[in-house]
């Protein structure tokens, strides 16, 4: 069977972090993008068909949920992780009430996160599927069934 | 622990004890029935000999002593006194005309002197006079002892906070390039089982290598998560909460490791309510702590008993094992981060620091006895009301503001 890729987007200001993070996602047969911050975050959204975000909460200038919020806002249906500290599990509820699909704690376990991963995508998919199903029917109602 | 130390008030209840020392016997024994008919206890002796092994055997309160004696003279004996029994007050008795003798004698340490003869009202009232400094000078030394110990408490408290502000630091610095190393160690371990042995000549190797790392960074990882832990806590959510059930609950869930070790848990529960509002989440905590510690520190056939003490003001568990015990130079500093007998690797050393926090952070307080070979005793206090705070130590702000947030006094029922 051949895998599909997840888009992954990798954000950390962590630069060391971020790049092998990358190089293992890229091995396991992801497609991977990287950014150093929030704002390098959106602008490669903009662009880029990411299906995953995986977020660090805790950086400098745009801290880790500002970005998601601001990631929610423009493309909703991108499913996002975040990556906390230990003692900011209170921080990765806010995260989750605000559309986060989940959290890791850092550092993460490299199964827990491959399956995380697995859970985002298909997560998306499925909405995708849904929407576009919805627009099939929406299609049908329009043109009478015809 | 407080319980153990006390010892009853008795000072008042036992009757003064005295010694005469004079070489006179047709002076010393009427002085005597007369000070026995007054309520004293009296020893007597003839001379400074008899008076140095009568003390050996046993204790006085106060000497009143002959300054003329053959051989051993007044002076000398009383120099001895002070130096052997330092709590013991000396009255000198002197010729009526040698005054300057008891001023010498006071010089050295003597309460006072008297001039023979003696009228016996006078020396009962110098006797007093003793007695009275000599309780004086046990309640400063008590009051001393009470303010050092204290003292020490506080030093110790501080050192704990200051200690743990620090780690906490460390434990988030460390998390960062902690995370950098597992994602190399991952991709290392990812080429590796891509990588065909025959291409790769010494890949066991690397593999080994690589494993003992995994198995070093999850170590790591397991010390900063409780180090965490300690200072962001889940909110505490205080409930009515039944601890005879608690403490059930919690020595089922370290039964099979007892068993294992032959080791007998007994619960003594029966005679206390065990109702308490309180956090049975943090509680879980604490016992867990608690009873798998005594578990690491018994052996097949030792006992561990878990016990409920109630009073009007307080809750008391307990959590007394018949194991090795702490020595005494350890007891300062088990509740300290990072302190650990276990060998590398087997304990993080910060059970018990975390059962510290946990107990502050529940307005409580914990507290432990021990005694090499004869095995250790955990106390945690739970406040029940209001007046209860005060004997919180450092914590009773927050035991105030608790009592305040479940309304008051806790419930009895």
């Amino acid at each position: 069977m051949i895998k599909i890729p997840t888009k992954v987007l990798i954000v950390d200001d962590e630069k060391d972090f971020v790049e092998m993070f990358s190089l293992r996602l890229q091995e396991t047969g992801e497609k991977v993008f990287t950014a150093y911050g929030g704002k390098e975050c959106l602008d490669t959204l903009a662009v880029e068909d990411i299906d995953v975000v995986v977020l660090d909460i805790k950086m400098p200038e745009m801290d880790g949920i500002e970005v998601l919020r601001e990631i929610k806002k423009r493309h909703p249906i991108v499913e996002v992780i975040l990556l906390t500290g230990h003692g900011a599990i209170e921080t990765a509820v806010t995260g989750m009430k605000l559309g986060a699909y989940d959290y890791l704690l850092k550092p993460a376990d490299a199964r827990e996160m491959a399956q995380k991963l697995e859970g985002a995508r298909k997560r998306k998919e499925e909405q995708e599927e849904r929407i576009r199903k919805a627009e099939e029917r929406t299609l049908l109602r329009r043109t009478g069934g015809i | 622990m407080e319980d153990r130390e006390s010892k009853p008030e008795k000072i008042s209840m036992i009757k003064t004890r005295l010694l005469l020392v004079d070489d006179e016997s047709h002076f010393r024994s009427p002085l005597k029935k007369r000070l026995h008919k007054r309520g004293f206890i009296v020893f007597e002796a003839g001379n400074g000999k008899e008076c140095q092994s009568l003390m050996k055997q046993e204790p006085v309160d106060v000497v009143v002593l002959d300054i003329k004696m053959p051989g051993m003279g007044g002076i000398e004996v009383l120099t001895w006194i002070r130096d052997q029994f330092p709590k013991t007050e000396v009255i000198l008795l002197t010729g009526h005309a040698c005054a300057a003798d008891g001023v010498e004698g006071i010089k050295k340490g003597a309460f006072d002197y008297l001039t023979k003869p003696v009228e016996l009202d006078h020396l009962v009232q110098k006797i007093n006079q003793a007695l009275e400094k000599q309780k004086r000078e046990e309640e400063k030394k008590q009051e001393a002892e009470f303010k050092a110990r204290m003292e020490q408490q506080m030093v110790a408290t501080e050192r704990l906070a200051s200690l743990g502000t620090l780690s906490t630091g460390i434990a988030h610095e460390i998390d960062n390039p902690l995370a950098i190393i597992m994602e190399c160690t991952e991709f290392m371990r990812l080429l590796l089982d891509k990588t065909e042995d025959a291409v790769f000549p010494r890949k066991k190797d690397f593999e080994k290598a690589v494993g003992k790392i995994e198995t070093a960074i999850d170590r790591a990882r397991r010390i900063t998560h409780q180090l965490l832990g300690f200072v962001r806590q889940p909110e505490t959510v205080f409930s009515k909460t039944d601890l005879k059930v608690l403490i059930s609950e919690t020595i089922e869930f370290v039964k099979k490791e007892a068993q294992n070790k032959k080791v007998e848990i007994v619960q003594d529960l029966d005679k206390v309510n065990g109702k308490i509002w309180s956090d049975a989440y943090a509680i879980r905590q604490v016992l867990i702590n608690l009873i798998t510690n005594a578990l690491a520190a018994v052996n097949s056939e030792d006992t561990i008993t878990v016990s409920i003490k109630e009073t009007d003001l307080l809750t008391k568990i307990q959590v007394e094992d018949t194991g090795s015990g702490i020595p005494k130079e350890n007891l300062e500093k088990i509740f300290e981060p990072f302190f650990t007998t276990k060998p590398p690797g087997k304990g993080t050393g910060l059970g018990l620091y975390v059962t510290f926090g946990i107990m502050k952070r529940l307005g409580g307080k914990i507290e432990v006895s021990s005694r090499v070979g004869t095995g250790t005793v955990f106390t945690i206090t739970l406040p029940r009301t209001m007046k209860a705070c005060s004997l919180m130590g450092d914590n009773k702000d927050i035991c105030l503001n608790i009592l305040n947030t479940i309304k008051g006094d806790q419930p009895n029922d």
